[in-house]
């Protein structure tokens, strides 16, 4: 049973078997006899054939036309599936080792606002890295919880390869909390964000009027973002779940030409058309279906199958999160049975997010970043294992202190176990 | 002790009686009603019904292809091959699974409902350390819409607990999951009462936060020993009045103590104990707690380090009842593994439930455990649907005490039934029909039979 997953892939370079993440594979291979989800037009590619060069994909072609091909390595998938590298986010992962233990938990920060970036605090060798592997998630936009400030901060993505240079860039996105509050008013919270755009576009236009630009005062980093957002540079990611609120926000991206995404979304379906319209893409927890509050009368399991359907970009988030980011392929499972289609669950976790964020991955396509899972069967069946990951063309390990801890438990020894590695 | 002086008092005067021959003048005898809040359940209304065609797991170990189930006046009276049930109606399962109904022996349904809001945080007693007084069933929201979403995922029995907050937090209570607008109506008839207890970081935290006693785990420790010394007490008290009383005397009761009555019943194996408890060290303490006081230490919930004392649990009959993958949000949940639940129940006489604690997660308790089964297959074992799904339905019957009634599909059992679109322990079946006690309580067909909630009827 326990090579059940592996016999699947009669490996070339056997030596790679549970080898380390930091070992590359030679400087081109090709995965052969694949099943293939690329997340782009072609939709799935039946007994295709893979090839990356130099951790990028350079080709991407059916096993008849792959003669031509040179690579220097073959993985022959057997007919397995392989799809994009799953893009997770806005989520704590590597923020968090312990959620209760304070020391170890670099999500939060009380005066933490628009500045805050979190990318400082993440540990690419948190003890949840390796275990999120598992999921076949090869990259992650991260975002701190915030502070008492409705501006959560910044989002950053990172590669899950555990090394020391996993962050890839920070800054990548604005995280805003809005709707529901027990403190106060939401119109308050609203206010304040149009007030700052307002203030900031007025900043703006009398710098351009300015006839002397070097007596302008250096602006704030704080005023450099909203500017950023004003410019439509990076997304502005709006918590928010009530119908009417996201209807506002759709107004105020109108104004202000932001480039916005939606987060939460609990009650979106109500106003979908308008959202479609709107060209905004919404990030939502497929698994939420229970009214929380009274923004979230609406949740239901069929909501992101409806939205993907209203024409919506949708995007499956595990939003908050920091631990078991690794089943968000059940997430994407869940809302296949609840009438998403199936390529849209794909691309919902996959070509969405690189999209909205501006990833270099998230397709199986020439020219893109090799992130790449092969699997044993469908991903987002629980029968099914990751067989192979690539981030960047080179070759992962999904194996955690979770199945350390379980190899010594079920080994039988004479001594304590403590003696066991 | 000093309002216990007059009943002294009392008996030295009655003892002096008896002394001189006088025949005794009794009292009424005073007994405690141990079931004050009755079950008003009543079945919903319902047919004989025979199930066809479909892929059988009963529960119980076995699975049976091409089989047939058959329901009368709420029971089982059939499971096999090519049955016939003259004058029943007919469901065509071709293709399908059938199941026990779903049991989640750890939910806080009701107690913590949606909405979450400030007025319906019921759950907690956290005023002090031992709270055996409070019964989680005079919390009960029966209007939580996550009774029937749970419902639409084939839960179909559910054990509504107090948190984790006390040492020991109160009485749970066993609901069928029906809707009704009371907690009586779905107040499973003749199933015990749980009692919660918690081991580890939330009490002492809690407490020891305030500056009282526990601050640290023998904190806990010495709380729950000076809790069940005075059970003991209080229960050898209540014995010499009822031996007393039965001797023709008339003593005097002992002052009623709600607290120690629920104690009580767990000293005379009444009330079953469900322990919030993660680690190996704790658990095993727990098991001599109970020894130390002659009481059953019952189910550990969540015991994230089930695993570490896989053998300590089935030698003493306790029952696990876990997680798939949780892990990591404190200290005592970091050593999860994801076959945990494999390993526990690998071991003979083992008792492996796989619960919720979620009003999420409780609408797909056989999802849970096929991220359970499959995982563990992946890494040595080999665990069948015929095996995994007692996970949800039999050895949670038997860790709430109501294994006689529910959780296996076997002739006389009550007829709780799943139908479900495909194999359970696939990402993408649902329950299709769910039957409880014979009667059809949902169908994702028929809008007859999808509950909505008073709370979310009419909202726009």
């Amino acid at each position: 049973m326990k090579l059940k997953t592996k016999s699947l892939v009669a490996l070339t370079v056997t030596a790679c078997l549970g080898c380390l993440p930091s070992f590359a594979m030679a400087d081109s291979f090709a995965i052969t006899n694949a099943k293939v989800y690329t997340a782009t037009e072609l939709g799935v590619l039946d007994n295709a054939v893979v090839v990356v060069t130099d951790g990028m994909i350079t080709s991407v072609t059916s096993s008849e036309n792959a003669a031509a091909l040179t690579f220097d390595n073959v993985i022959d998938a057997q007919g397995g599936v392989v799809t994009p590298g799953f893009i997770a986010s806005m989520n704590a992962l590597g923020l968090v080792e312990v959620s209760a233990v304070a020391d170890s938990r670099d999500s939060h920060h009380k005066n933490a606002d628009i500045t805050f970036d979190p990318s400082y605090a993440y540990n690419p060798k948190a003890s949840s890295i390796a275990y999120t592997r598992k999921g076949g998630i090869t990259r992650n936009v991260v975002t701190g919880a915030g502070g008492e400030d409705m501006f959560a901060g910044q989002a950053f993505l990172v590669d899950l390869s555990g090394e020391w240079d996993s962050v890839k860039q920070s800054n990548i996105a604005v995280y805003v909390k809005l709707g529901a509050n027990s403190e106060g008013s939401r119109a308050a919270y609203v206010q304040e964000l149009v007030t700052k755009l307002e203030k900031a576009q007025k900043a703006q236009a009398k710098s351009t009027d300015a006839k002397d630009k070097s007596d302008a005062a250096e602006p704030e980093l704080a005023d450099e973002i909203i500017n950023e957002l004003l410019a439509g540079k990076k997304p502005l990611v709006v918590a928010v779940d009530r119908a009417i609120d996201i209807l506002t926000m759709l107004k105020i991206k109108q104004q202000f030409g932001l480039n916005m995404v939606l987060i939460g979304g609990a009650d979106a379906v109500l106003v979908a058309d308008e959202i479609a319209k709107a060209n905004v893409p919404v990030m939502i927890d497929a698994m939420r279906n229970l009214p929380d509050n009274f923004d979230s009368l609406h949740n239901h399991l069929a909501n992101a199958g409806k939205l993907t359907a209203a024409g919506v970009k949708v995007i499956l988030t595990d939003m908050g999160d920091s631990h078991n980011v690794y089943g968000l392929r059940y997430s994407a499972g869940n809302a296949v049975a609840n009438g998403m289609s199936y390529q849209a669950a794909i691309e919902a976790i996959t070509s969405n997010v690189a999209d909205t964020f501006k990833i270099d991955t998230g397709r199986i396509a020439p020219g893109k970043t090799a992130d790449l899972v092969i699997w044993s069967g469908d991903p987002f069946e629980y029968s099914s294992q990751v067989v192979k990951m690539f981030i960047d063309g080179k070759e992962q390990q999904t194996k955690s202190r979770h199945d350390k801890l379980r190899d010594r438990y079920m080994t039988q020894s004479d001594m304590p176990r403590a003696y066991s590695k | 002790m000093t309002k216990m002086m007059p009943s002294l008092v009392m008996l030295a005067v009655t003892a002096s009686l008896v002394g001189c021959g006088q025949s005794e003048v009794q009292d009424p005898k005073v007994t405690i009603n141990k079931n004050p809040y009755p079950s008003t359940y009543q079945v919903l209304p319902s047919s004989k019904t025979i199930i066809k065609n479909a892929t059988v797991l009963t529960g119980v170990g076995e699975r049976i292809d091409n089989a047939d189930v058959v329901m009368v006046d709420g029971k089982i009276t059939a499971v096999g091959l090519n049955l016939i049930a003259e004058g029943a109606s007919v469901v065509d399962a071709k293709g399908k699974w059938i199941t026990p109904g779903i049991i989640d022996v750890h939910s806080h349904l009701g107690v913590y409902p949606s909405p979450n809001a400030e007025s319906h945080s019921d759950g907690n007693e956290m005023t002090s350390p031992v709270t055996a007084e409070v019964w989680a069933e005079h919390s009960v929201w029966p209007q939580d819409p996550g009774f029937n979403r749970a419902r639409e995922g084939g839960i179909t029995t559910l054990q509504i607990l107090p948190g984790s907050a006390n040492l020991v937090g109160g009485r749970g209570v066993t609901l069928k999951n029906v809707p009704s607008p009371t907690m009586q109506g779905m107040k499973f008839p003749d199933a015990p009462y749980g009692l919660k207890m918690a081991c580890g970081e939330n009490p002492k935290m809690l407490y020891g936060g305030r500056k009282v006693q526990p601050m640290t785990r023998m904190g806990n420790m010495a709380g729950y020993r000076q809790a069940f010394i005075e059970a003991t007490e209080y229960k050898r008290a209540w014995d010499k009045y009822d031996a007393d009383y039965a001797a023709g005397k008339n003593p005097t009761p002992p002052e009623r103590d709600l607290n120690k009555d629920t104690l009580r019943g767990v000293l005379e194996g009444e009330i079953l104990i469900h322990n919030h408890c993660y680690k190996a060290e704790e658990m095993v303490m727990m098991i001599d707690l109970g020894k130390e006081f002659n009481y059953h230490s019952g189910t550990f919930h969540h015991a994230i380090e089930a695993y570490k004392i896989a053998d300590e649990l089935a030698e003493n009959g306790n029952c696990a009842a876990m997680w798939p993958d949780w892990w990591g949000f404190k200290m005592e949940a970091y050593d999860m593994v994801l076959e945990n639940v494999a390993i526990v129940d690998s071991v003979k006489n083992s008792c492996a439930v796989v619960h919720s604690d979620s009003a999420i997660t409780i609408q797909r308790l056989n999802q849970e455990s096929a991220k359970i089964m499959h995982n563990a297959n992946a890494n040595g074992f080999d665990y069948k649907e015929e095996h995994a799904i007692s996970w949800i339905t039999s050895n949670a019957a038997k860790s709430l005490g109501i294994a006689d009634k529910t959780g296996s599909l076997e002739v006389g059992k009550n007829a709780d039934v799943v139908i479900w679109s495909s194999n359970p322990f696939s990402v993408y079946a649902k329950a299709e029909q769910v039957f409880i006690d014979g009667a059809k309580v949902y169908d994702h067909q028929d809008e007859r039979y999808q509950a909505q909630s008073d709370f979310l009827l009419g909202q726009e």
